[in-house]
């Protein structure tokens, strides 16, 4: 039991699998062109795309939209995160918030973001603010539904620890709530990054706000295929990066949460 | 009988005050994109009812359905499969995010091209996008199943579909239901999305004309009923919620009973 | 303090971030000596290819406006956006502003932004189909699937036109909306039948085979203005002099791409992503310094039989002065 977790064996196995899977994907959007499966002129081989996506990592224009899109979503998802904690929190553990505020949350929640795009423009035209009402809109429900869920789900004999310890609302908090519904924190706030990454894209498609989106609508504008599906390759590694940076982050802060720690253990 | 009383006062008592206070607020605003609350309603009454709830409404509603259910089917059946086999999960996982990263509107174009500009193309969009909520619960429930209960059933030489049945399954369903809760959410935004794009009905394309030809208060009045059908639907939800998992609530309630 | 209320509500209840620099007022002038920043809503196509070429040429610098543009994703992004201050003035296709004044928005035309070539077979922008099509011409696309980029818009008003020209029925024809990108492969795998793509689409298609077989601008009216540049009432009323201004170096940078295509060719790669090899194969719009205001009329007269317009629209409330 005082093994060490032999993390160099145990990080390779799975890394190498994941490596597999992408590149079978790779080969297959190779070939499919190549066989004429798909039209070629519509959807180019990834050889192709792969090319281009050099030449466009060599113009400064696509590092400033870079910047731009990780801007944008870095501020949204952070205000959605730390707005929807809060809320969830608050709503969560205040008696009787919870059902007073029930109906209102469902009624705006499943409002789509996308039908906020006129108003965002209205009132912050193509400017960053116009996404970031989209992107925090949609992320703050995810985050609030599954702080919610977390905090609701506390277990009643620590609740009642608690209650014959007579602990204060925020030591209630503290030691009771947030690790109860820290583990839905965590995929909330992945969630929410995977929504408000798409969400900031899909402003910066449809209103034109600076970023990768906007370089993606310009391009298809143009009638410039491969660079297109070289953009759209590139949002696609940024989502990815972000989960394998956030289910990092997830391992080392709930190492203690039973589905982490049987993989753990499994690994001795 | 006021237990009643309290209830609906609950459900109603916040929404009816900002109801209220918006109807006041915006009672005579010259504001061309913010209209008057009455007159919202009054497009309302005059938009919807007739025949664009046959011609619209109705075919939206259907294409939603069927993407959902199509989602969470896939997404289940995967989640399972994935959550329950690491190398599975491994191997599969990157390309899952890959795809799941790229925004439905960059996706539609090339849904265009391999699907055609159908009801068929619209289903796929929802699909690709309700998916991933249910897809990823169900992989967090399958893998948190309670180790004691998985070792119970080990040695109990439970096996095959009855353990899939009795202990991954239901020991995921709370998980899969918040999947599924996220899903519904991400359909309704899909199904306007898939709308925006070479469509002729539909909710979702009615509310994009009327923004692009500036009848912002029939807009409004859209976007009003979207959030109706997602209140409606979000209820039928929480019904089916409550008696899929009546044991978990039971459970909960029972645990939660003063001693 | 209603207003301001409901604004409160709004952003209380949809939980926005706090409006941080909404200006709703009109640009202020600059102080004595500094030049008017201007902003500029333009969409990243052929046809704002004066604006750009002006500004590098220093027309609007020589007339003490500084000159941003922004690049937008079309007139429904683009007039909100002139309206709420972001732009000082905005470039979008006449139906859209025809049908903007018909709900009443306060917008006014300042200047000419581009026209058909006016030249049958040979404009920016034409109906098209596959290159083994039994279709000929625009008649025989009664019963049949034709493809827009945006539906009860400027496209199927002019498509339409096209039909009735060619001796056709235009409420037979099935409209589809479709991107610009998408409309070669729909034509090829016969999803539509028939296609309105404008440049760089149109010689896409064309390399692949397709043929045109109208060209709908010019059906629709003689040297047809399809854009302009527009302003909010507002600024016309309060900064008349910075919209001579704007107007004046505007005329100027028409009339100079209309006189320099391969400047005008060279500027479009600096802000597309079109390539040099494949501009030089499009055709340009025409540029004319002047609207076109009798084509209006006819375009307006065409909307309003197709119920797309559904009252006469005031055209001299819309139009500069002449």
């Amino acid at each position: 039991m005082s093994q060490p977790v032999r993390a160099g064996r145990v990080g390779q196995v799975p890394a190498l699998l994941g490596a597999a899977g992408l590149v079978a994907v790779a080969v297959a959007l190779e070939l499919a062109p190549r066989l004429g499966l798909v039209p070629a002129e519509f959807m180019p081989p990834t050889s192709t795309i792969l090319a281009e996506l050099a030449r466009q990592l060599q113009r400064p224009e696509f590092w400033v939209a870079l910047r731009d899109t990780l801007v944008t979503w870095g501020i949204g998802l952070g205000i959605a995160v730390a707005a929807g904690t809060v809320a969830g929190v608050v709503i969560g553990t205040v008696p009787g918030l919870r059902a007073a505020t029930s109906s209102t949350i469902e009624f705006l929640r499943p409002i789509p973001s996308v039908a906020l795009i006129p108003l965002a423009v209205l009132l912050y035209g193509a400017r960053i603010q116009s996404t970031l009402m989209l992107v925090i809109y949609a992320s703050f429900w995810q985050m609030l539904v599954q702080v919610l869920h977390g905090v609701v789900d506390v277990d009643p004999v620590a609740r009642d620890t608690a209650r014959s310890y007579r602990l204060g609302l925020f030591a209630r908090i503290r030691y009771l709530v947030w690790p109860t519904a820290l583990p839905y924190v965590v995929t909330g706030v992945r969630l929410a990054a995977t929504v408000a990454l798409i969400l900031t894209i899909t402003g910066e498609l449809i209103i034109g706000t600076p970023g990768l989106g906007k370089e993606i609508a310009v391009a298809s504008e143009s009638n410039a295929v491969p660079p297109m599906y070289a953009l759209v390759l590139v949002t696609g590694l940024l989502g990815v990066t972000a989960n394998l940076a956030f289910r990092a982050a997830e391992r080392r802060v709930l190492a203690w949460h039973p589905a982490i720690r049987v993989e753990a253990a499994a690994a001795l | 009988m006021s237990g009643a009383f309290r209830r609906a006062g609950l459900v109603l008592g916040l929404p009816v005050v900002l109801f209220v206070v918006w109807w006041f607020a915006s009672y005579d605003s010259k504001d061309f994109y913010r209209p008057p609350l009455h007159k919202i309603l009054e497009a309302f009454r005059d938009t919807w009812f007739g025949e664009r709830m046959v011609q619209d409404v109705l075919p939206s509603l259907i294409r939603l359905g069927i993407g959902y259910a199509a989602a969470l089917a896939v997404g289940v059946t995967l989640g399972v499969a994935i959550g329950s086999a690491r190398w599975l999960r491994a191997l599969l996982e990157p390309v899952l995010e890959f795809l799941r990263a790229i925004p439905p509107p960059v996706l539609v174009p090339i849904v265009i091209l391999l699907a055609g500009i159908e009801d068929r193309m619209k289903v796929i969009v929802i699909v690709s996008g309700a998916v991933w909520p249910v897809l990823l619960n169900t992989v967090e429930g399958v893998r948190a199943v309670d180790e004691v209960l998985a070792d119970t059933c080990r040695s109990y030489r439970i096996r095959g579909l009855a353990r899939l049945r009795h202990l991954v399954l239901r020991s995921a369903s709370p998980q899969i239901m918040t999947g599924a809760r996220q899903a519904l959410a991400i359909a309704i935004i899909l199904m306007v999305i898939s709308e925006m794009f070479a469509a002729n009905n539909g909710l979702g394309f009615l509310v994009v004309q009327f923004q692009r030809s500036f009848q912002v208060t029939e807009m409004w009045s859209g976007v009003l009923l979207l959030g109706l059908i997602g209140v409606a639907l979000s209820l039928a939800f929480r019904f089916v919620d409550r008696r899929v998992l009546r044991w978990y609530y039971g459970l909960r309630a029972v645990e939660r009973q003063p001693k | 303090m209603r207003r301001q209320l409901a604004a409160l509500l709004f952003a209380a209840a949809l939980l926005t971030p706090a409006a941080c620099g909404t200006t709703n007022q009109p640009s202020a002038p600059p102080p004595a000596g500094q030049p008017d920043k201007v902003n500029v809503g333009v969409i990243a196509i052929l046809d704002v290819a004066p604006i750009y070429l002006g500004k590098q040429k220093g027309f609007f610098a020589s007339r003490n406006i500084d000159l941003t543009l922004t690049t937008a994703q079309g007139g429904a992004v683009i007039v909100p956006g002139v309206q709420g201050g972001q732009f000082q003035f905005g470039f979008s296709n006449v139906i859209s502003l025809l049908l903007a004044q018909s709900q009443n928005l306060p917008l006014k035309i300042v200047c000419n932004g581009n026209n058909s070539t006016g030249v049958d077979g040979q404009d920016f922008g034409s109906l098209m189909v596959k290159g083994d099509s039994p279709i000929t011409s625009a008649k025989e696309l009664e019963g049949k699937k034709v493809a827009i980029n945006t539906l009860r818009n400027i496209a199927e008003t002019v498509v339409r036109a096209s039909v009735k020209k060619a001796g056709g029925d235009a409420s037979k024809v099935q409209f589809v909306e479709m991107p610009f990108p998408n409309m070669a492969a729909a034509l090829q795998s016969g999803q539509v039948d028939a296609a309105f793509p404008v440049e760089p689409f149109q010689t896409a298609i064309r390399d692949a085979g397709g043929k045109s077989i109208a060209s709908s601008w010019v059906d629709a009216a003689p040297n047809l203005t399809v854009a302009a540049y527009f302003t909010s009432t507002q600024t016309m009323e309060t900064r008349k002099d910075l919209v001579d201004r704007f107007t004046a170096a505007m005329k100027e940078s028409l009339a100079y791409a209309d006189s320099h295509p391969d400047e005008a060719r060279q500027i479009i790669t600096t802000y597309t992503q079109i390539t040099a090899a494949q501009v030089a194969k499009l055709t340009l719009p025409k540029w004319p310094a002047e609207i076109n205001r009798d084509s209006l009329q006819k375009l307006a007269e065409l909307a309003m039989a197709d119920g797309l317009l559904k009252a006469q629209p005031d055209l001299n409330a819309l139009l500069p002065s002449a």
